[in-house]
């Protein structure tokens, strides 16, 4: 689903774009409707006054569906948490279930792929891709 | 200076009880400060609006003892930044509205109003903006201090049930054509707008509350998230404010990278306009193009400053680290290069596209006249015609000893603010080029800077020209090593703002046009 929140949209619009490709994995069809979606990608910082609203837009998404939190605010409210904040949801795993957890601030468009081969793995049980060797 | 000298010319005998003062503005960024009382504020406000003064901004201080509203002003053709200060009683803090002179105090009052419990006497429609309806007090006091019953009918903004006979539409928060999660209320009648009401706050992030928390280095991330396109501007403008505040002195060849990689990123931040308003449109294909462009830009960057999107490059009295004179330099070089290539493609592919151009000629056509009631600034003004742009009006970092210049539009419509932005791209080539011919070589950073700023008492405004306009940033010192009180001034703000006055009575399409014109990014609206 086209699901847009802060910093992390634009890298996953990178994910969808030439270099990198999301459709390699057939994952490119973004939706701007839940109806038509099964998987959201919570894109940035969910707000007091934004939580509403997703906890609709998933409640919207036929079953099966998937959720995948993209970046820091989205598991747990990131660089964003210090005492006293009055607008802040702390992790959007409050309001929806969620599925896979891919970190950063923002989380490269790879972070993201590899998000989604895992979200794979946890619906099929098997594999597709190689993990890839780290390099360092 | 000439203009600073003039006012207080004409000032003293106006007002003769007002206290008018000339301030050193190397040092705090602003040329002359009046204090106001209520009774004689809407006379000085009148004073200025005669002498074609805009509104930069208008926030609160909260003094425990007093608050305190701040107004900045300046005029478009010379700097002249002017601090008016009204002092309230923090226990029933009332104030007049200055909204039927200067329409976008209307935004600010509200968000005053939301935040600190001000009123405003005269206010159109004093409710709630940004916050959400289970707030129970008013966040940025100092104190805790609740929100009143009656106040808090006001924090639903929006009643649909009133108007049975008009039909409503939300645009947002969740569409992909609002760039991000802004929501805004459209009063239809048929296809074409009644009215366009935004609602913001779906993203508000606390910034200014957590630099009350933070000490100024820490704080030093959370500029990049609020514009994260144009990252390192918003970096630029804060630690050059605190450098100012301190009195750090930066290294040439710092300054010389910062425009360099400041201009970087405002070409990576047009580019992802150019692909998502054509998108905004219906034309998907300069969205790949332009990513592809921008890939090459975040790369460079990625490679001096070690992220791709959120940068932190930028340190008090310098930079985090050397760029590589030969990878950097090679690979900008080779960029330049590339990219004016490629704009002479994006001109056949886009600017002389017949379905593009007839959807943005002549809609959303904004006045030069209306630059003083709105404050819009970046593309926005200077699509209208005025060479308005705080490298030249206010140069910092290298821009005073680079020579270039300003692209302006006619008659400030759609398309003239996709070609001032196009050329803006151009110009910006040009200025990285001069930058790197004349980068000298020296330390990048500045020695012996504590590790805990403690600045001394006072205030400072600084603002740079971000890829949206004028973007300032106001601090508040009192020798602790955290801020007393830190205020954006952000320009998405201030340019959306015009857009329910042009909205009005436009085809539905045509408003989704106009809305990608302003090239508004959301958290920056609001922090």
């Amino acid at each position: 689903m086209t699901f847009g929140l802060a910093c992390c949209a634009i890298e996953m619009m990178c994910a969808s774009m030439a270099r990198f490709d999301i459709a390699r994995f057939g994952a490119e069809v973004f939706r701007p409707s839940p109806r038509q979606a099964d998987l959201m990608i919570v894109s940035g910082t969910v707000t007091k006054k934004m939580a509403p609203i997703l906890v609709t837009l998933y409640e919207q998404m036929p079953s099966p569906k998937w959720v995948i939190a993209m970046g820091n605010c989205a598991i747990s409210g990131g660089p964003f948490v210090f005492e006293g904040q009055y607008n802040l949801v702390e992790g959007v795993d409050l309001l929806v279930p969620v599925d896979v957890y891919v970190p950063g601030c923002p989380p490269r468009p790879e972070g993201l792929l590899e998000g989604l081969m895992k979200l794979e793995e946890k619906i099929t049980g098997t594999r597709r891709f190689p993990v890839p060797e780290p390099k360092w | 200076m000439a203009l600073a000298t003039k006012i207080i010319e004409e000032f003293k005998p106006e007002f003769k009880s007002v206290d008018i003062a000339e301030v050193p503005y190397e040092k705090q960024g602003y040329h002359l400060a009046i204090e106001a009382r209520t009774g004689n504020l809407l006379n000085i406000i009148d004073f200025l609006d005669r002498r074609d003064f805009y509104i930069i901004d208008l926030f609160c201080v909260d003094y425990q003892e007093y608050l305190e509203l701040v107004y900045f002003f300046s005029t478009h053709r010379e700097l002249c930044r002017i601090k008016v200060t009204l002092k309230l009683d923090p226990e029933k803090p009332v104030a007049p509205t200055i909204s039927n002179v200067y329409t976008i105090a209307r935004w600010y009052e509200r968000e005053i109003h939301e935040f600190f419990g001000v009123y405003f006497e005269g206010h159109p429609n004093l409710t709630y903006l940004f916050l959400h309806e289970e707030i129970g007090h008013y966040p940025l006091r100092k104190k805790h201090v609740a929100v009143p019953d009656h106040d808090k009918k006001l924090l639903n903004s929006f009643k649909p049930h009133e108007e049975e006979n008009s039909f409503f539409i939300n645009l947002g928060p969740q569409h992909p054509s609002t760039h991000g999660v802004l929501r805004v209320v459209l009063k239809m009648d048929g296809e074409y707008l009644v009215s366009a009401e935004p609602v913001l706050g779906y993203l508000h992030r606390m910034h200014e509350k957590m630099a009350e928390n933070r000490s100024y280095m820490q704080f030093l991330p959370n500029p990049a998230r609020m514009d994260y396109p144009g990252a390192l501007l918003f970096n630029l403008a804060y630690v050059e404010a605190v450098e100012k505040l301190c009195g750090i002195e930066v290294p040439e060849r710092a300054k010389y990278i910062r425009t360099i990689t400041c201009e970087l990123n405002r070409i990576a931040s047009h580019l992802l306009w150019l692909g998502a308003f054509p998108a905004d449109l219906g034309a998907l294909t300069p969205f790949m193009y332009a990513f592809d462009d921008r890939e090459n830009i975040l790369d460079i960057l990625e490679d001096v400053t070690g992220s791709r999107l959120t940068y932190c490059y930028f340190r008090f009295g310098g930079l985090y680290n050397d760029i590589n004179e030969e990878t950097f330099i090679d690979a900008t070089k080779r960029f330049i290069e590339r990219m004016r290539e490629r704009l002479v493609m994006y001109d056949k592919l886009i600017t002389g596209n017949v379905i593009f151009i007839n959807r943005i000629k002549n809609i959303g056509i904004l006045e030069q006249g209306q630059a003083k009631k709105y404050g819009f600034s970046g593309p926005v003004i200077r699509s209208t015609g005025m060479p308005f742009d705080m490298r030249k009006v206010d140069p910092y970092a290298a821009y005073g000893s680079i020579d270039f210049e300003i692209p302006t539009g006619h008659i400030g419509d759609n398309m003239d603010r996709y070609l001032v932005r196009m050329k803006e791209i151009e110009v910006s080539l040009n200025i990285i080029e001069e930058g790197i011919k004349r980068l000298p070589s020296g330390p990048f950073k500045t020695e012996k800077v504590p590790k805990k700023l403690k600045p001394p008492k006072g205030d400072i405004y600084n603002a740079v020209e971000s890829t949206r306009g004028e973007t300032g940033v106001y601090i508040v010192s009192d020798e602790s090593d955290t801020p007393y009180r830190m205020r954006w001034r952000v320009p998405s703000y201030s340019n959306l703002m015009t857009f329910p006055h042009l909205a009005r009575g436009v085809l539905i399409a045509d408003a989704i046009a106009t809305l990608g014109s302003y090239d508004i990014v959301v958290p920056e609206i609001d922090r």
